[in-house]
């Protein structure tokens, strides 16, 4: 299942901390974890804790120590360690964290969602959505070189049960490969007691904005970084997934915008519509942040509509994806400007299915432009 | 990392330590390590550092355990066997499991305490001190004064010395081979005692209070209360403490196969449990229940377990008798009604409801009163003896007195502390008359606590315990921080089995050994005493706190008064204070 793919992952990274509290649907990334690390398997320290904001604060510790750390999450365990998110960022420790997309509650709900992840999206965090269980354990190890490359922690992001829950044959690679992709972590900072140092203290006006300016600039270069530490990925196991991927989308007058796993059901999709001649193909986000806006507006630069699928909301705004392509396409002057039709399906885990897909198709073939900002798919009101 | 072409470096990492922070300046309360009082030590009629001990002996330091004990306690062998132990009831680690067996810890020490050499103090003083009575309170009395400097005497009317320990106290209780060994480490410390010499008679008291500087009476409690009832002259009939008297000397009189004590206090629980040895079934005859008995409630439960029988609510009216010899012995049944001046419910006899009990030897054991009928008539009587201030001095200038014939509970542990006082008021007197004055710290420092007795090591101010600022305050259950603590069984002591106990005279209680009474004692919580734990070192945030001088140091520029430390201490010897207060 998608979760040990996770574990599996965190394993042949060879973390050496690992803090965590359990949530549904995360449960079983911990507890694989936990007992990788009881018969000797993984060689890392496991530190219970009693919340999610201590487990951040652990990992943030045993990184400024130098330490590789990781954890995991979801749903109201990662709204609680919102503030020490900031703190991972700002301190540029670079934490890897798995999330398992779910949805907040009230109305209590355990069921892939991706507004808890996409809630974090300020913090400073790297996102990358996956669509499988082969790409979850790929992009855990990716992720401990993207973030130690950087100096920022990464979050992986995996929808729950579609994924958290569901097995698939997934390749594991060697543990040699691993090690010669990602050698043993060089902190450039860190904490030595026999030369102490404060660390995120007190930072005045005058050096605050050139800091978060830093930040900023290695958020800047990570898809750039992602594309050449995917490269060297596929030299060893042959597969790399790209900051954004796009799927027959070469001549095509509508394009999907997917993340996480309706990607594969919109693959789907668009095989089905090509065979009936329809210009349909796809896009599917893998970074979300920093949002690839480059690669974006290249994407969908051909394309007259573009119908994003966004399996989240921000209320009073609309689908997350939707609203950041629509930034990227304004950010200059003379770029493509396709429609943008913002979708917001499948919330708190309702099935999209590929009847969902074309609905969403034909809606899109059929308007004369957007209606309104967000378009709801599905309601039963 | 980017290669940001900036100044600033990315993250917020400081150029020199935190120290340049002082963040001392924040607080506006401080820690303060303060050392109270245990429970255990205001409990203690003696007035011992119970705590101070536990606290040497987890830290392994036998030899220096058994030198606090003995600063306040010049027989522990003794007390350890036959002392009813109140430390043990308000210790704090009672609410927590079980209370810590005190007890059998001070036996182990004082056992040790008897085969190391005996360190004779010096005569530091030309004044000499007069001691009437070997009992426990003169017994104290005496060994306090000698370590003070004084030249002391002890009269003693009986042919042995122990008073009470060796009259009253049976053997299986308190073996002789301890009570010689004892009075024999007394004699070796310096006090000189008198046996087979009756002030009063063999000696005039003028000559006494003549011959010494300073006098302390401690002769006790020694005549039996009559049952004032038709009968009590009849054979088989006797005085409980006469008989224990007799066996306590060795003697083995025949008592007929039933014997019925009256009384429901120690003496009598003594006499059924040696009338049973002598192969006799014994009764305990008392007014009221099992609740209001004086006795140590320890020995009841032991009595009751040999084989003594009791009748609760039975008042003896009459005794019954065969040829001029007790036959049995009549009794009006009793019920409860209001407490009365002890605060114990007053029994009242139920209308026509009465009953005989058969009775080949009757033992009356209903109290001892003091036989004060030589003394000078000028030093002022109470009802229970003589008339005493808060160091045991009487009406008479230089003459203090203590133990069974003050007023005070009549115990061994009573009657040491009662000498202990009264060997500080000798102090206080001789230095004044022999114009050495020392100004005490007064009663009230000198107590352990607010109810607690004495302390002679601060009386003498030569406390060999480092202490953080101490208060004479002590220390609740509610003070202490349990979460730090482990649950442990307490230590039961070992026992002769019941077919062995009655068959003779050994020792019931078999005390625990070394090891297992080390163990005990690291069941001590210390409660209010910084042991140090080093819990506040490790939990302070600012890591402001370092081991100083056998206890913490705290840097008040960094401190900055979160009060971490003092919640977390497991004992409660830290408190927060204002700053500027």
């Amino acid at each position: 299942m998608g979760n040990h793919a996770v574990s599996w992952g965190a394993r042949l990274a060879r973390v050496e901390v690992i803090s965590a509290y359990p949530i549904t649907p995360q449960t079983q990334v911990v507890e694989e974890l936990s007992e990788m690390c009881a018969d000797g398997r993984l060689g890392a320290r496991f530190i219970k804790v009693e919340s999610e904001h201590s487990a951040m604060a652990a990992c943030i510790g045993a990184s400024a120590v130098g330490a590789r750390a990781f954890t995991a999450t979801s749903s109201q365990g990662l709204a609680l360690m919102h503030e020490m998110l900031h703190w991972a960022a700002n301190g540029r420790h670079p934490v890897v964290m798995a999330n398992i997309n779910r949805a907040l509650g009230p109305g209590w709900n355990i069921w892939t969602d991706q507004s808890d992840s996409l809630s974090q999206r300020d913090t400073g965090w790297v996102q990358l959505y996956c669509e499988t269980n082969q790409e979850v354990l790929d992009s855990t190890i990716i992720a401990f070189k993207l973030a130690e490359t950087l100096d920022l922690p990464v979050m992986v992001v995996l929808d729950a049960f579609y994924l958290s829950h569901t097995a698939e044959p997934v390749d594991i690679p060697e543990q040699e490969v691993v090690d010669d992709f990602l050698p043993p972590r060089q902190a450039r900072y860190q904490l030595d007691v026999r030369e102490p140092r404060s660390f995120g203290a007190l930072v005045k006006p005058d050096a605050y904005m050139e800091m978060r300016w830093q930040l900023q600039e290695a958020m800047l270069r990570a898809p750039a970084v992602l594309e050449e530490i995917e490269a060297d990925w596929a030299q060893g196991c042959g597969r790399r997934y790209g900051v954004v991927e796009t799927y027959r989308a070469e001549d095509a007058e509508l394009l999907l915008v997917t993340s996480g796993t309706v990607t594969s059901t919109a693959r789907f999709v668009v095989d089905q519509l090509r065979e009936g001649g329809e210009a349909v193909g796809l896009v599917k986000v893998k970074m979300f942040r920093p949002f690839p806006s480059a690669a974006m507006r290249d994407a969908v630069a051909g394309a007259a509509r573009v119908a994003v699928l966004d399996r989240n909301l921000s209320p009073g705004r609309g689908g997350i994806f939707a609203e950041e392509l629509r930034a990227a396409l304004y950010a200059g002057n003379g770029f493509p400007r396709p429609e943008v039709y913002g979708y917001v399906v499948g919330l708190g885990g309702r099935d999209v299915t590929p009847e969902v897909i074309e609905d969403i198709v034909r809606r899109t073939w059929q308007a004369q432009g957007p209606e309104r900002e967000d378009l709801w798919v599905g309601l039963n009101l | 990392m980017s290669d940001a072409p900036s100044r600033v470096t990315p993250v917020a990492v400081s150029s020199t330590s935190t120290l340049v922070s002082k963040t001392g300046c924040w607080k506006y309360i401080r820690p303060i390590y303060q050392d109270g009082v245990a429970p255990c030590n205001e409990a203690c009629p003696v007035g011992i550092d119970i705590e101070g001990y536990l606290n040497l002996l987890r830290e392994d330091r036998i030899d220096e355990a058994c030198d606090l004990l003995v600063r306040e306690n010049p027989m522990p062998a003794i007390t350890g066997r036959v002392c009813p132990h109140p430390c043990e009831t308000p210790c704090n680690r009672r609410p927590f499991d079980e209370a810590v067996a005190v007890h059998a810890i001070e036996r182990m020490l004082g056992d040790r305490v008897l085969e190391t050499p005996v360190k004779r103090p010096a005569r530091t003083s030309c004044a000499s001190v007069a001691v009437v009575g070997s009992g426990p309170a003169g017994l104290a009395c005496a060994y306090h004064a000698a370590r003070l400097g004084y030249a002391v005497t002890v009269f003693e009317a009986a042919q042995e010395a122990g008073g009470m320990l060796r009259a009253g106290i049976p053997e299986y209780r308190l073996p002789r081979a301890v009570l010689d060994q004892q009075i024999a480490w007394l004699r070796a410390y310096g006090i000189t005692i008198e046996c087979g010499v009756r002030v009063g008679t063999d000696v005039p008291w003028w000559s006494v209070l003549g011959a010494f500087d300073a006098v302390f009476l401690g002769f006790g409690a020694q005549q039996s209360k009559a049952l004032a009832i038709p009968g009590e002259k009849l054979a088989g009939v006797e005085s409980g403490l006469d008989f224990l008297r007799k066996v306590n000397a060795g003697a083995r009189p025949s008592l007929g196969q039933r014997v019925v004590v009256v009384g429901g206090g120690n003496t009598a629980i003594d006499c059924a449990r040696t009338a049973l040895r002598l192969g006799a079934e014994a009764t305990v005859l008392y007014r009221r229940t099992r609740a209001e008995m004086p006795a140590i409630p320890d020995e009841v439960d032991e009595a009751e377990r040999e084989g003594v029988r009791f009748v609760f609510l039975a008042a003896p009216i009459r005794l019954l008798s065969s040829d001029g010899r007790v036959q049995a012995i009549e009794c009006q049944r009793m019920q409860l009604g209001e407490p009365d001046a002890s605060g114990r419910r007053a029994p009242a006899p139920v209308e026509g409801a009465r009953f005989t009990v058969p009775a080949d030897t009757v033992l009356s054991a209903i109290g001892e009163s003091v036989d004060l009928e030589s003394l000078p008539g000028e030093i002022e009587r109470v009802p229970a003896g003589l008339l005493t201030g808060e160091y045991g001095e009487t009406t008479r200038a230089a003459v203090f007195a203590g133990g069974d014939m003050a007023q005070q509970p009549r115990t061994v542990a009573d009657a040491l502390g009662a000498g202990k006082r009264a060997a500080i008021g000798i102090d206080q007197y001789l230095r004044l008359i022999t114009g050495r004055p020392l100004e005490g710290p007064g009663t009230a420092a000198l107590r352990y606590g607010r109810r607690g007795n004495l302390s002679m090591t601060r009386w003498r101010g030569d406390d060999p315990i480092r202490r953080a600022s101490p208060v004479n305050q002590v220390v609740r259950y509610e003070d202490l921080n349990i979460s730090h603590f482990v649950h442990a069984p307490r230590a039961g002591d070992g026992r002769l089995d019941i077919g062995e106990s009655r068959q003779g005279f050994g020792e019931v209680n078999r005390g625990l050994s070394s090891d297992a009474a080390l163990d005990e004692a690291r069941r001590c919580l210390n409660c209010g005493v910084c042991n140090r734990c080093d819990l506040c070192l490790v939990f302070c945030p600012d890591a402001a706190i370092s081991r100083d001088d056998g206890g913490y140091a705290v840097a008040m520029e960094y401190c900055k008064g979160c009060g971490v430390c003092a919640e977390e201490c497991p004992r409660g010897a830290i408190v927060m204070t204002r700053e500027g207060l």
